[in-house]
């Protein structure tokens, strides 16, 4: 995924670098109309509304493509459904303005059959399942004569008017192509900026962050897939209006859905305006070289094409996108390149009592083969306790935790966790967790790449704040007390390891958690900032937060918890006060081998 | 009877056809991890080659693998070293399909430009000649193909196993961090790979081009068939990769028989699909080898 | 622009030498680039050949035409390069288009537009029977080729056979685009009307690389007339896999397509001789039927330096021939004059290059277009079937 096209309403320059964008991409749709107009020119009018159906398809596959980085190849699946659903609801006279929704509702039970299988496919193989999805669709379209025509295809009554799409005047198709764009690239937008786009990239970018942070990663993928699909179902529709006549080869066609997919690539994947920006500068490209190439020589035009794609892919991997981005943050500098301190809130004095239970753990399980990595593990967790779990490496800590957020399944035991509403739940999966309040951390940090800091943290905020205002103001303000408030604009990938340390706790604090897990937060930082790192977790169980806390750190261990877990081999070996605990000899053995239990 | 033994024997058949094909895309596809689309144009300019030169020197198109095969190899690495090498770093890896889809445009079209649409046909020097095992017709030429296919596999199965350069590539097929770290190269495995996949090929199309005739579109068919066949057989597993080829040409020979010659790529696709969903790991692949699937 | 532009350029120029300045415009809208691009070439000699003789002549109501391309390489540019002929170039009529697909979708737009469209090589049902009012079709259609094949097997291959013709077990096989369903359906609908037995009818991808098991399911079903409607890469699969499997059947008719390309018969050596094919008018049949065709020969030749690559370019030129001299009997080039021309054709059997007459009838239908029914013979592919067009025996049976 290429762009951090920063959704952020950024500093000063970034604002006036916005506007130039709004008002170039202003223009650019303005002239989409104009020039044919213009012109008024037949021939002119066609390429211009080819240009509008190309951009808009590439837009809604952008949405599953470039937002959700789902690589489908086989969205002339949704475009052909469209196609197929107007045309067959036209010859029985009905509307195509109506056939047009019905196309996109058969798209988007078709788009949840796809994907919903193929979701935990990745990269290639999504690419190649949905292929394989657009074949079986063509042969069946073939098969289905009674349906579908056959391979003779369907063509429409010419029925001249509004009502049926279909004009003498090339005018009006425009309109429709270009009102049909609009729409596409409104919906765009409007994913983009809203929760449900900062869920969507940040699946792409860590889906085991994303899970955490309480993204129902199939739902928000499914959704995405949906909207896409009914887009194009959309346009299809219109398209097949357009063309008056189908037939399975052109609806179903592999070629035409790697096209649609190349426009986005070519303008820059995963952006807003990176596929009205391919297809309109490749759609006239193409017809001119078709035109000038095309009478030469048979498959000189075929020829050149490829090479091009190969020569853009190797020279402009991000796209148009990328080389506007690479101009315009040039003179965006990043702020704040002083290191920040961790301006935690000072303590409270009160000394703190730990409250009622609010996790119960009882009886935990796991084999992986033949590996015993848990067995029989147990204890409870009170409100506004910090809980140390501690042992030697390979001890089994992380797949605990993995348990206790819902990331694996226990073969054995249970876990439940008290509800604000005070029920006890046994939650499924992640996502079950974090709606009840269980925030974790990752051992190895997981920082959504693409994103912004402040993007970064908002994906935690979202969980309690679905507006993205609310949840930015939500995300800076945790970002200000984790110390991260310069690097807000900065791209997370930017970040030193103790940054990114953070930021993986100010993603797990935005989502104001009231049990929080984390997995080795102080590893490879330095000592001042294991000190305030102290002082910081101490501030937030004083909120009344309970946390539990894998260290190897034993200064932090032993400062922190109020009472401390060794795990060994699978294992609880010991529990209780710290003082009392690494006194055991259990856990000298564990730690240090049989020689020093006695030293 | 006979029919059913003639339709498994001819399915059989069909899959060693597959799997030759199939063999040198697990390689680049389970060990570079790239979609290479243009694997079936290369099939089509190794045919090509074997037709040009089995016509023009007048020698039996099996021995055209000894320049066809390191052809191949050298367009393979090539492929690797100036297009997906760069792109390697990509953090996007629809880059790199892409790359791969312009390549096989290209190649597919620049056979257009040189010969032509129409056909052209390698003379068959006797391997179209048939040997009967009891009812059961074969072709001599789809037996030989089906042995090339066995000892390809062993070959390289050998070759993976016992030599350094194998175990190397293995290596970084499972960790290509960790392979670095070790020392190798991991640039110069990747390319290796990619030439010997494409070597493999190479050496089919020598074998298949005297039964089949060649068109500019040929590849087109076979590289989603070998997709089908390499993920079937669990990615990166070279035996695999001959199974599930078998599987597949008796999938598609049965299925075109008793279900229908139009619905029979329906049949294959679907049965892929399936695989994909329910055993991503592939029918033979005994371990979760889908680097993409995350934790 | 290109060499091969300007040579024809040359060409014409010499050909035309002193003729006034070319003043009425035609488009030519074939399949120019893309899978298709071969036969679409081959189809546009056709119609540049008859444009050229026209012109030679002295045009059509005194104006030279000027024939301008456009490339149909899939359907949405077909409309495209359709509206520009119509609006850019404000041609008077477009002809066309090899592809069905490309010329169904092309001739909605001229229809809108209100241009007359000539379609002169697209076999599918659907080109005319849409009933538009400025489409016209010269060429036979699948209808034509289905029938053509039923009447041979009624005609000449049962009695051959020595058989009743209902006795005869047939199978229909056909590639899967709408070239080859629609020739099937036709097949299959004209033979249950005159009683034949019909056992299967089966597509298949064109790009198939295997059809052991279809020639199987022949086998088993005792077929011993084959009818394929294929492309070149299926056609010869098919008579290598059916004689691999010992599979013999008494009559193999092919549909056009790869039946009846050289190339075909040169990949499967023996297997062709005794093939039959019905097609368009190829070049083996007799010149007293088709009276044109050694002229058309001998220009192809000069200007391309080859021969016919298939019976495309005939058949696009006679209709090109019978179009533009059917204008040039008219009154004008606007629409109604143009459509009022045409439909005052009539030509009679026996006297284009093709053998076919000329008359438009229902849906503007050229209602006298046939196809001939050939055989492959000592590797030549020759007309036996209508009889007063044929060149050789039909041979059949031992």
């Amino acid at each position: 995924m290429t762009e951090t096209t920063s959704m952020t309403q950024a500093s000063g320059g970034g604002l006036s670098a916005q506007k130039l964008g709004l008002i170039a991409v202003a223009v650019l749709l303005a002239g989409l109309i104009a020039v044919p107009v213009a012109v008024g020119d037949q021939f002119v009018y066609h390429i211009f509304i080819t240009i509008c159906i190309f951009a808009a398809l590439s837009t809604a596959w952008n949405i599953v493509g470039g937002y959700a980085g789902q690589l489908s190849l086989g969205h002339a699946i949704f475009y052909g459904i469209g196609g197929y659903a107007g045309v067959i609801l036209v010859n029985l006279g009905i509307s195509p303005w109506f056939g047009m929704f019905a196309g996109a509702a058969v798209a988007v039970v078709a788009a949840i059959v796809v994907s919903w299988p193929c979701f935990r496919l990745h990269g290639p193989f999504f690419a190649l399942a949905t292929i394989a999805f657009l074949e079986v669709f063509r042969v069946l379209a073939l098969h289905f004569r009674e349906l579908t025509g056959g391979a003779t295809g369907l063509m429409i009554q010419l029925n001249i008017g509004w009502e049926w799409m279909v004009f003498r005047e090339r005018f009006p198709a425009l309109l429709i192509a270009f009102g049909m764009l609009l729409v596409c690239l409104a919906v765009a937008w409007a994913i983009r900026s809203h929760r449900l786009g900062f869920y969507l990239v940040a699946t792409r970018e860590r889906e085991s962050a994303a899970k955490a942070a309480g993204v129902g990663t199939v739902k928000v993928r499914l959704m995405a897939v949906s909207i896409s699909a009914a887009l194009s179902a959309m346009v299809g529709t219109f398209h097949a209006m357009y063309l008056t006549f189908i037939e399975p080869e052109s609806m179903f066609s592999l070629q035409f859905s790697i096209q649609i997919a190349m426009f986005a690539l070519i303008g820059g994947i995963g952006t807003v305006w990176g596929p009205l920006l391919g297809a309109v500068l490749l759609v006239p490209i193409t017809e001119f070289a078709r035109g000038a190439l095309g009478s030469e020589a048979i498959g000189l035009h075929g020829f050149v094409y490829g090479v091009v794609l190969m020569l853009v892919v190797l020279f402009l991997p991000n796209g148009i996108m990328g080389v506007v981005h690479r101009f315009t943050s040039g003179s965006e500098k990043a702020e704040g390149e002083q290191a920040a301190p961790v301006a935690a809130a000072p303590r409270s004095a009160v000394p703190h009592e730990a409250g009622r239970e609010v996790m119960r753990v009882e009886g935990l399980q796991k084999h992986f083969g033949g590996l015993h990595v848990t067995n029989d593990v147990g204890f409870t967790l009170r409100e506004g306790e910090i809980l140390g779990v501690i042992g030697p490496n390979g001890a089994g800590k992380t797949t605990v935790f993995n348990m206790l957020s819902g990331f694996l399944k226990p073969d054995q035991g249970r876990v439940s966790v008290l509800s604000p509403s005070g029920e006890w739940q046994e939650p499924a999966s992640p996502a079950d967790f974090a709606t009840l309040g269980v925030g974790r951390t990752f051992q190895i940090v997981q920082p959504f790449a693409a994103m912004t800091v402040e993007e970064n943290i908002m994906v935690g905020a979202f969980h309690r704040h679905p507006h993205v205002g609310d949840a930015r103001e939500a995300a800076r303000e945790t970002a200000h007390r984790m110390g991260l408030g310069p690097y807000l604009n900065a791209e997370a990938a930017s970040l030193t390891i103790g940054g990114l340390k953070r930021l993986e706790v100010a993603r797990v604090m935005a989502m104001e958690p009231r049990i929080l897990l984390l997995d080795e937060v102080m590893a490879g930082i330095n000592q001042t900032d294991v000190r305030r790192a102290v002082d910081l977790m101490l501030s937030i169980r004083d909120t009344g937060v309970s946390i539990i806390a894998i260290e190897h750190v034993m200064q932090a261990v032993m400062s922190l918890s109020d009472r401390v877990i060794v795990i060994n081999s699978g294992q609880i070996i010991a529990q209780g006060d710290p003082q009392e605990v690494v006194r055991d000899e259990h856990v000298i053995e564990a730690y240090l081998g049989k020689e020093f239990t006695h030293a | 009877m006979d029919t059913f033994l003639q339709i498994v024997a001819n399915g059989l058949m069909l899959g060693g056809l597959f799997a030759i094909v199939a063999v040198g895309l697990t390689l680049i596809f389970g060990i570079v991890k790239v979609i290479n689309f243009a694997h079936g144009e290369f099939l089509m300019v190794g045919m090509y080659l074997t037709f040009l030169l089995s016509t023009g020197m007048d020698v039996h198109p099996y021995l055209t693998a000894a320049a066809v095969a390191p052809a191949l190899f050298v367009l393979g690495a090539l492929t690797q070293r100036l297009l997906i090498q760069p792109l390697m770093s990509a953090r996007d890896e629809h880059v790199q399909i892409f790359a791969t889809v312009g390549l096989s445009t290209a190649l597919m079209n620049l056979a257009l430009l040189v010969f032509g649409a129409d056909i052209a046909n390698t003379p068959a020097h006797g391997v179209r000649s048939q040997v009967m095992l009891g009812e059961v017709r074969i072709l001599t030429g789809q037996l030989w193909v089906f042995g090339a296919a066995i000892l390809l596999v062993i070959g390289l199965q050998l070759f993976m196993k016992k030599t350094r350069t194998g175990r190397a590539i293995r290596a970084t097929a499972q960790n290509r961090a960790a392979a670095r770290l070790m020392g190798i190269n991991d640039k110069f495995i990747y390319v290796l790979t990619f030439g010997m996949g494409a070597a493999c090929v190479g050496l089919g199309s020598s074998l298949i081009a005297p039964l089949y005739p060649t068109s500019p579109t040929i590849g087109t068919y076979f590289v989603l068939i070998a997709f089908v066949c390499v993920v079937l057989g669990g990615l990166g597993s070279i035996p695999g990769a001959f199974f599930g080829a078998l599987v597949i040409g008796l999938v598609d020979a049965l299925s075109g028989f008793y279900i229908g010659s139009d619905l029979r790529e329906a049949v294959v696709f679907t049965i892929f699909l399936l695989i994909l969903i329910l055993k991503p790991s592939g029918l033979f692949g005994t371990r979760m080898n889908l680097s993409h699937v995350s934790p | 622009m290109t060499l091969k532009t300007l040579l024809t350029a040359t060409a014409v120029s010499a050909l035309v030498a002193g003729a006034a300045q070319a003043d009425v415009k035609f488009g030519a809208l074939f399949p120019f680039s893309g899978g298709l691009a071969l036969l679409g070439e081959e189809s546009f000699r056709g119609v540049e050949l008859a444009v050229e003789e026209i012109n030679a002549a002295g045009g059509i109501q005194g104006e030279q035409i000027d024939l301008v391309r456009g490339d149909a390489v899939d359907n949405n540019q077909a409309i495209g390069e359709a509206r520009r002929l119509i609006s850019r170039e404000g041609v008077k009529a477009i002809l066309g288009t090899y592809s069905s697909s490309r010329s169904i979708a092309a001739s909605q737009v001229a229809e809108l537009s209100g241009i007359p469209y000539f379609e002169l090589g697209a076999v599918a049902d659907e080109v005319t029977g849409r009933d538009l009012q400025y489409l016209f079709r010269t060429n036979p259609t699948a209808e034509t080729m289905g029938i053509m094949t039923i009447d041979m097997i009624l005609d000449e291959i049962a009695p051959g056979l020595g058989v009743e013709a209902t006795d005869l077990v047939i199978g229909v096989i056909h590639e899967d685009s709408a070239y080859g369903t629609s020739v099937a359906g036709h097949q299959e609908e004209y033979g249950a009307e005159k009683g034949l037995n019909i056992v299967t009818v089966q597509g298949y991808p064109s790009s198939t690389v295997d059809m052991s098991s279809l020639v199987l399911d022949l086998k088993d079903r005792g077929v011993n007339i084959v009818l394929q409607t294929s492309y070149q890469n299926d056609s010869v699969l098919f008579l290598n896999q059916s004689a691999e499997a010992g599979f013999e059947p008494d009559a193999i008719i092919g549909g056009g397509g790869g039946y009846s390309l050289t190339a075909t018969a040169e990949a499967v050596g023996d297997l062709m001789e005794g093939v039959l094919d019905v097609d368009f008018t190829q070049y083996a049949v007799n010149t007293e039927f088709t009276p044109g065709l050694e002229d058309f020969l001998v220009a192809y030749q000069n200007k391309y330096g080859e021969d016919p690559r298939s019976g495309h370019s005939l058949n696009n030129y006679v209709g090109a021939m019978a179009v533009l001299e059917g204008i040039g009997a008219g009154e004008g080039f606007e629409p109604d004059q143009i459509v009022a021309a045409v439909q005052a054709i009539d030509i009679p059997a026996g006297e284009t290059a093709a053998g076919y007459g000329v008359h438009f009838g229902d849906h503007n239908q050229n209602d006298r277009a046939m196809m001939m029914g050939m055989q492959w013979q000592g590797g030549k592919l020759v007309t036996v079937y209508p009889r007063d067009a044929a060149v050789a025996e039909f041979q059949i049976g031992d």
